[in-house]
């Protein structure tokens, strides 16, 4: 499909999903970790599997210092070895509850991951501890939650991942959201890769959050504000400085629950705080501000749903790897090994629009455009991501679907000329097809 | 003239209505007179589920009998007093099947000491239920009565 035929399907879905409707309306802060008052059992062991099987057509680097290498953009994450691998994404198995049931007013929350993932891929041990939180719900209008879990932000990355429509996340929230840790910037060439510290942050935070809701007739607000160490999960911080996390959600609720509850929701968000990273080619370490605010909606009634989000970035923008390479790749000079990126000073931002329809009672077709642009401060690095997904998801059970995705994935340096290296390679990326089955237990 | 030794009406009203006074207070009478079916709904388990099922149980008894043709106690007791807690999710139902269906609801004083001594305060009760000196004895009599128990 060439680009301009991309682009204005592209705008064409933008603009019918302007009018039409979006996502899921469901209320992710009291979902997560709050047990049913008076209803809950003192363990209730849950779980889910996701294996996935996903394919590029593998086409391999146009130009640049890597030419002819595989181009990490058409491997399959996260091993990103081949460009067609079965996966277990994600295997989950937790426990929540109240402990002392006759006591509603302190829950738990405990979740393990064990499939191949940006968690587990990069942490030390092949199972790693996602979500371990207490909640304590003694103050009216002021939850608090205290230690690891999702902390408020944009939609895709606060809501329950077993009830996500697609299989990939939109290429803003990959890039802007799933925050990748890294102790250098990668502008310096080094014998070995500049490669994520640890897991991916995977929307969570380890600290402590004030939330609550409030029902004002067929409304509901809801508030958190959290504080935490913004340096990922499963271990301690590494500076002195404290992220803050803000959120308001009101949303106007036509009925049902749980997380596919109808109703049509408006959001915002913010999240401020410091990375320490070395930069530059003395690799002087400094820690630089990492912002981050959104605005979106979502619309679920009878057989249809909507969703949309705008957001900003200022600070620690993630810029892929070094010739757009699978890191670790030597250069074919064979003087420099590929290294991921991270621009500490840049900007970006991006928006993405989602529509899904009930075809059949268990049959949802799905169609996503989302646009990431990155770098938007510096004309060389600039790059602007523009994926169309179509979906489709099969009900098996109320507990186990499957999900095929087809995504149309477009790229370009759009300050470079046509010719130019990053957008000959840019060039080659491949659409993907995504095929998961999930079952929650 | 009177006798001022004979009892009047008012007099043994009253006397009849002190006498019966703490059988009222210890569980409401039905005042279902048409009723042709009696039942009385036990809940002791501690799993939420039950709660739920017991809820639906009386629900799909009323629709099916009708409000006045059947004659609905739930009693709850030991672990099973957890759904007629103040804070339960449930108390919207709760207070509907109360209220529009005359479905009557009893909780165990027993288990209410129990736990008030396991809690260390006492818990707050759902303001439709009346409490009951004890939830296994409420319904031996209840079945004396030709109530049908019903363990959901």
């Amino acid at each position: 499909m060439s680009k301009s035929i991309r682009r204005i399907l592209g705008a064409g879905i933008a603009l019918a999903l302007l009018v039409g409707t979006s996502a899921q309306a469901a209320n992710w802060l009291a979902l997560q970790g709050n047990e049913v008052p008076g209803a809950a059992e003192r363990a209730n062991v849950w779980g889910f599997v996701q294996p996935e099987f996903q394919y590029t057509e593998g086409m391999e680097l146009k130009a640049g210092p890597f030419a002819g290498q595989p181009a990490a953009f058409n491997m399959i994450a996260p091993d990103q070895d081949s460009n067609s691998s079965f996966n277990l994404r994600r295997a989950r198995i937790g426990v929540r509850g109240t402990g002392f049931p006759l006591d509603s007013k302190v829950n738990y929350f405990l979740l393990l991951e064990a499939g191949n993932n940006g968690i587990t891929r990069n942490g030390s041990g092949s199972v790693r501890l996602t979500d371990a939180s207490v909640t304590l719900n003694h103050l009216k209008g002021a939850r608090i939650r205290i230690g690891q879990f999702k902390y408020p932000g944009s939609e895709e990355g606060l809501m329950a991942i077993h009830v996500f429509d697609y299989i990939n996340f939109t290429s803003v929230t990959d890039q802007l959201m799933l925050e990748r840790f890294l102790d250098s910037d990668g502008s310096v060439a080094s014998v070995g890769a500049n490669g994520p510290n640890g897991s991916v942050g995977a929307f969570r935070d380890i600290g402590v959050q004030v939330y609550d809701w409030f029902d004002t007739g067929n409304w509901e607000h809801s508030y958190a504000a959290m504080v935490g160490n913004g340096n990922g999960i499963a271990r301690g911080d590494n500076n002195s400085d404290k992220d803050l996390y803000l959120y308001w959600a009101s949303e106007r609720v036509f009925g049902g629950q749980g997380p596919r509850r109808q109703g049509w929701k408006l959001y915002g968000w913010h999240q401020q705080g410091k990375r320490t990273l070395a930069t530059g080619t003395s690799q002087a370490t400094a820690d630089f501000d990492r912002k981050r605010w959104g605005l979106g909606t979502t619309f679920r009634k009878d057989k249809y749903r909507v969703g949309a989000e705008y957001i900003r970035a200022d600070g620690m923008i993630f810029n892929g790897t070094d010739g757009g390479v699978v890191a670790g790749t030597l250069n074919n000079a064979g003087t420099a090994v590929a290294s991921f990126n991270m621009l500490p000073e840049d900007e970006a931002d991006g928006w993405y629009l989602d529509f899904g329809y009930l075809l059949l009672p268990k049959l949802e077709l799905d169609i996503r455009y989302d646009r990431l642009n990155r770098a938007t401060k510096t004309a060389a690095e600039e790059r602007r991501f523009g994926t169309l997904t179509l979906g489709a998801q099969y009900a098996l059970n109320k507990k186990t679907r499957a999900i095929l995705n087809y995504e149309i994935r477009d790229a370009e340096a759009p300050r470079l000329a046509d010719s130019a290296v990053p957008n000959r390679i840019l060039d080659g990326m491949d659409d993907r097809i995504s095929l998961q089955l999930l079952a929650v237990f | 003239m009177s006798d001022p030794y004979k009892p009047s009406l008012v007099s043994s009203g009253l006397l009849a209505a002190l006498l019966l006074a703490p059988l009222a207070q210890a569980a409401p009478d039905s005042d279902k007179p048409f009723a042709e079916h009696k039942v009385v709904l036990q809940i002791s388990d501690d799993d939420p589920f039950k709660q739920t099922l017991v809820l639906n149980v009386a629900n799909n008894l009323v629709r099916h009998y009708g409000a006045d043709k059947v004659d609905i106690e739930v009693v709850a007791f030991g672990p099973g007093l957890r759904l007629l807690f103040a804070e339960n999710a449930n108390g919207a139902r709760i207070h509907s099947l109360a209220e529009s269906s005359g479905v009557r609801f009893s909780a165990c004083e027993n288990t209410i000491a129990a736990m008030t001594r396991q809690l260390e305060y006492a818990p707050g009760i759902n303001a439709d239920a009346t409490r009951v000196p004890a939830g296994i004895v409420r319904i031996l009599d209840l079945t004396g009565e030709g109530y049908r128990l019903v363990k959901p």
